[in-house]
């Protein structure tokens, strides 16, 4: 199938955090990497099993939907934790001092089209008034590189952290020309966040050596990409899934 | 069991009886009219206590034979001697009922002389009456007695209440009652009704006209819960002095203070912040542990193919997962819950905490059908203080066939002796908590989410 075959991806015992080693069931689990910028959630079997859940071909579309909002509510719960914060005490309801952080700085989030969209919800579940930009980026035909469309993002984006939105991270081509579109708009590339469900090892790789102080959070790193330059096992096209399956 | 870390060796002989395994029954006794139910009633008003319970023996009537169902058209049937009544079936149900567990009480359909194949479900109450003519007529049920009581009138009163009573209420005529009265009321209450009388230790005469006595019943059996309740306080401390020295077992999981975790709690424990956003971030904030929480239940190996042909060796929850709310406060978690697991199968119990005691009582409970098959079943409840609740809570559950494994309680925020309580009475269950709070905090949080 694939030219160069990847290699397998790690199998451990996922399961119920009380339960023995010897008893966990055997799932697939990310690839590590060693780049301080990249974030993977924690492999937890409830992570597996929604990640099971919207690989599988006969999950129905509705049930697709509500699953991978659960995963990017996560993604997004992780990327925001990356923000900074500053300290802020408060005297509690019952009148006890609680010395707890406040949120610091804009966000904003930047969906690239078509299949980013579908992160927009799982973000405003979180953030609840977000401002949302958006990039249409294509193959274009003749030359076969990603070009940019279209874009329409805050007008202020260089003062906000942004939140880069695109569900499966192949070669990352969009989301290299996404970057850019940012860098030029004047957002420093350590205010950057990308969020993605599945990830290949070398869009990851190459990505985290180009772009050192962005940061990358994803679900998954899966085993590879096959000729098409599909993510294995990937889920497929995640907007066709999201959108028309 | 496995699972008993070895810290809780140390700990001899943990144990937590509830408060409502403790149930105090109320026999009372006397002659058909002599207004029995009218002195039951009264006291449940005078107790002013919340799950109190009258049970009336009528319930417990042996079903008819056709013979005898002929019999009793006729007013030949003798509903007034000890064999009519199951006496074996209400013992059962009395000491169930005493241990804390639930009873099943038949429905009796007069119409039919027949019991129906419905029952009603009762669980152990606070105090229970038990009234009937032959309350205190069986040995066995004298032993589950706190107090017994006997009501006594005037055999002429008895009569015309229940001429009265009877053709205004149930539709009857004249001759058949007085042939009943005569041919079985009467001789029945010298032989079993009235001997009851020497082994009561109160009688109230003139029944509910007889404030005085009534007045006496109540406050002595509002002693004895006094003395109830100061046992268990009692014991809920010890547990809490015995729980202060072990560590936080693994199977508690305290969120990791992260940035946004943090930020959220901030937010929600200022004063400051307005409704709608104490609302959101407390839904924000429940939703990540109730993902959490679903960590631990039962996950099988599965492997899926995805819409291009690839092949991924992945992990299939196992069972169903439902939920039980704690009311009122654990409501406020079920929009968080809905948003991970729109179609939760949901069970509700309502406890609440009587200020002066600070005594949990059930108010109300209606659990899912087969809640011991579930893989999981988390209780959900925003704050834990004492620990009091969420241990009659978890009580419950166990009462109900859930095994210890797979309960697991969901908490925003609990004081840590609240905690090692619950842990050092139940140490299979698992517990997720938001936020470590004081000991003692008053509850608080689903004030501020329902706005009252």
């Amino acid at each position: 199938m694939a030219s160069n075959e990847p290699v397998p991806s790690p199998a451990q015992g996922v399961g119920p955090i009380g339960q023995p080693d010897g008893e966990k069931p055997t799932a697939t689990v990310s690839k590590e990497v060693s780049y301080e910028n990249v974030h993977v959630l924690a492999q937890t079997p409830q992570l597996i099993a929604l990640l099971t859940m919207i690989r599988d071909k006969r999950t129905a579309r509705a049930d697709f939907i509500f699953y991978s909002n659960r995963i990017i509510r996560l993604l997004v719960e992780e990327g925001l934790n990356h923000l900074p914060v500053v300290e802020q005490s408060v005297t509690t309801p019952v009148g006890r001092a609680y010395l707890g952080v406040k949120f610091e700085g804009k966000i904003c989030g930047v969906s690239i089209m078509r299949a980013g969209e579908a992160m927009e919800q799982g973000l405003r579940d979180c953030c609840r008034s977000v401002r949302i930009g958006k990039i249409l980026i294509q193959r274009d035909e003749e030359t076969c590189m990603p070009k940019l469309f279209y874009e329409k993002l805050p007008a202020d984006i260089a003062d906000r952290w942004v939140l880069l939105l695109d569900p499966m991270f192949a070669t990352g081509g969009s989301a290299t020309l996404a970057v850019e579109v940012l860098k030029q708009k004047g957002v420093p590339e350590h205010r950057i966040l990308f969020l993605n469900l599945i990830a290949s090892p070398s869009g990851v790789a190459e990505f985290a050596e180009r772009f050192p102080k962005l940061r990358v959070v994803t679900a998954f790193i899966d085993q590879g990409l096959d000729d098409k330059k599909y993510i294995i096992p990937g889920l497929g096209d995640f907007g066709d899934r999201y959108y028309t399956l | 069991m496995e699972s008993t870390s070895p810290f809780y060796s140390l700990v001899p002989e943990v144990k937590y009886s509830p408060p409502w395994q403790d149930l105090s029954i109320i026999g009372i006794a006397g002659s058909s009219g002599s207004g029995k139910t009218s002195v039951a009633m009264e006291i449940v008003k005078s107790l002013n206590l919340p799950w109190v319970v009258i049970l009336v023996m009528d319930s417990f009537y042996k079903t008819l034979t056709p013979e005898e169902h002929a019999k009793a058209h006729a007013n030949e049937y003798d509903f007034d001697c000890p064999e009519s009544i199951d006496f074996d079936l209400l013992v059962d149900t009395l000491k169930d009922l005493k241990q804390g567990k639930k009873a099943h009480i038949p429905v009796y359909s007069f119409a039919d002389h027949q019991r129906q194949t419905q029952t009603t479900t009762l669980y152990s109450p606070r105090v229970l009456i038990l009234e009937g003519i032959l309350a205190l007529h069986d040995p066995r049920i004298l032993n589950l007695l706190d107090v017994k009581i006997f009501v006594e009138a005037d055999m002429d009163v008895c009569l015309g209440r229940r001429v009265l009573r009877d053709v205004r209420e149930r539709g009857r005529d004249i001759e058949g009652i007085i042939k009943q009265w005569f041919a079985f009321v009467k001789p029945s209450f010298t032989r079993f009704v009235e001997p009851q009388r020497q082994i009561s230790d109160i009688i109230i005469p003139r029944g509910i006209e007889n404030t005085t006595a009534i007045d006496m019943v109540v406050k002595h059996i509002q002693r004895k819960l006094q003395d109830k309740s100061e046992k268990h306080t009692k014991a809920l401390r010890k547990l809490g002095l015995l729980a202060a020295k072990v560590e936080l077992p693994a199977n508690v999981h305290i969120m990791p203070t992260t940035p946004q975790f943090v930020g959220m709690n901030t937010v929600l424990q200022d004063p400051a912040t307005e409704h709608v956003d104490f609302v959101f971030y407390f839904d924000r904030l429940a939703s990540i542990l109730i993902e959490k929480a679903l960590d631990m239940t039962t996950y099988v190996q599965a492997t899926v193919e995805t819409t291009n042909g690839n092949k991924y060796m992945g992990l299939s929850p196992k069972g169903s997962v439902s939920a039980v709310a704690i009311l009122r406060g654990g409501s406020c978690l079920e929009t968080a819950l809905k948003r991970t697991i729109p179609d939760c199968i949901t069970g509700r119990l309502l406890i609440q905490t009587d200020e002066s005691s600070a005594e949990p009582e059930l108010h109300y409970l209606k659990l899912p059908p087969q809640l011991e098959e579930h893989s999981m079943v988390m209780l959900l409840d925003p704050q834990m203080a004492s620990g009091g609740a969420a241990l009659m809570a978890v009580r419950v559950l166990v009462d109900h066939g859930v095994s210890e494994e797979r309960i697991v309680f969901v908490t925003c925020a609990a004081g840590e002796t609240g905690i090692k309580r619950l842990v050092a009475v139940f140490p299979n269950i698992n517990v997720i908590v938001g936020r470590i709070e004081a000991d003692g905090e008053p509850r608080w949080m689903e004030k501020r989410y329902f706005g009252c």
